[in-house]
């Protein structure tokens, strides 16, 4: 039988790295490489919406994840084309 | 656990010893995300770790393990969505004005012009919205949002008629009121469940399939402007 706590840790230690590779990690003084640093904890809470079987909650959360890096993507395309400092 | 005094005895004991980690969890990734957002001066950078901020909150409500905690996660997905749009609209359109320069509605680095997008988009989105009616509720809403969406973005190179959205923003009224309606009946009439429960769910899922209407609502300005 599968270990359901497996599951929940490593998305705790998915969100936690990932937080902390959006806050200080290496090269995020480029907005883009910040916006695909959140991809990691999104990982991690999807595992642990998995853990306690939240199948909608799931299903809705990456949609919500997809559409929310298209929006922060297409602010950083059309702020750099606008020619703002990043 | 002195915790385990208010748990009922019918919670499973994986979701009670969860319990506290995933709190811990939620609490220390929030404070990192906040702690960057109070050491950053730009604000885009701080509309990114934002982001973390509200996905780490979300873990909070799952903690609780339950049906609810499932159905106040939805709405909380699409407070954050709606939140991070507004706010990247309002930046936007702020460095605007500050630079007086204007830029493409949607940046794409290819001229979308292209034979399949007169046709395919059509057939994809009466899939997805007939795909959306037979699911019903929240996530038939989400799939024929998708499908509108889908039309729209790949309509726009050719200009959505404007005076449209003015029709979509207030089906999707009508709709949240048949919503509210359904949610009378069951109290009102309980033995009338049946039309109750279809009222409910055909009316959450037009009020979220039109949530697209908002993002035209929000772009109406800049279509007009630029096709003219």
């Amino acid at each position: 039988m599968l270990n359901v706590y497996i599951w929940f840790y490593t998305g705790a230690f998915l969100v936690v790295i990932g937080s902390i590779g959006t806050a200080i990690g290496p090269g995020v003084k480029d907005p883009l490489i910040r916006t695909l640093n959140t991809e990691i904890p999104a990982i991690g809470v999807s595992l642990i919406f998995l853990t306690y079987n939240h199948t909608i909650a799931l299903i809705t959360f990456i949609a919500a994840t997809a559409i929310i890096s298209m929006i922060l993507l297409r602010a950083i395309v059309r702020l750099e084309e606008m020619g703002a400092e990043l | 656990m002195s915790a385990s005094v208010l748990v009922p005895s019918v919670v499973s004991p994986v979701v009670v010893s969860l319990y506290l980690p995933a709190v811990f969890t939620a609490i220390l990734a929030a404070l990192i995300g906040l702690l960057a957002i109070s050491n950053q001066k730009n604000d885009l950078h701080t509309l990114i770790l934002t982001d973390i901020v509200g996905i780490s909150m979300l873990i909070l409500v799952a903690a609780v393990g339950t049906d609810l905690a499932e159905s106040l996660i939805l709405p909380g997905l699409v407070v954050e969505l709606a939140e991070i749009m507004a706010i990247s609209e309002i930046l936007m359109s702020r460095e605007m004005r500050k630079l007086g320069k204007t830029v493409d509605l949607i940046p794409l680095p290819l001229s979308m012009n292209m034979e399949i997008l007169e046709t395919a988009p059509t057939f994809i989105a009466i899939l997805l919205i007939a795909y959306g009616a037979f699911l019903t509720g929240f996530t038939g809403g989400a799939v024929a949002g998708g499908g509108i969406l889908f039309y729209v973005l790949s309509k726009m190179s050719r200009g959505v008629p404007n005076n449209t959205w003015e029709g979509v923003a207030g089906v999707s009224g009508i709709a949240w009121c048949l919503w509210l309606v359904g949610f009378l009946v069951f109290f009102i009439a309980p033995s009338y469940w049946v039309l109750a429960l279809f009222l409910a769910a055909f009316g959450v899922f037009i009020k979220v399939t039109f949530k697209a209407g908002l993002i035209g609502v929000m772009g109406r300005e800049e279509f007009k402007r630029e096709k003219e």
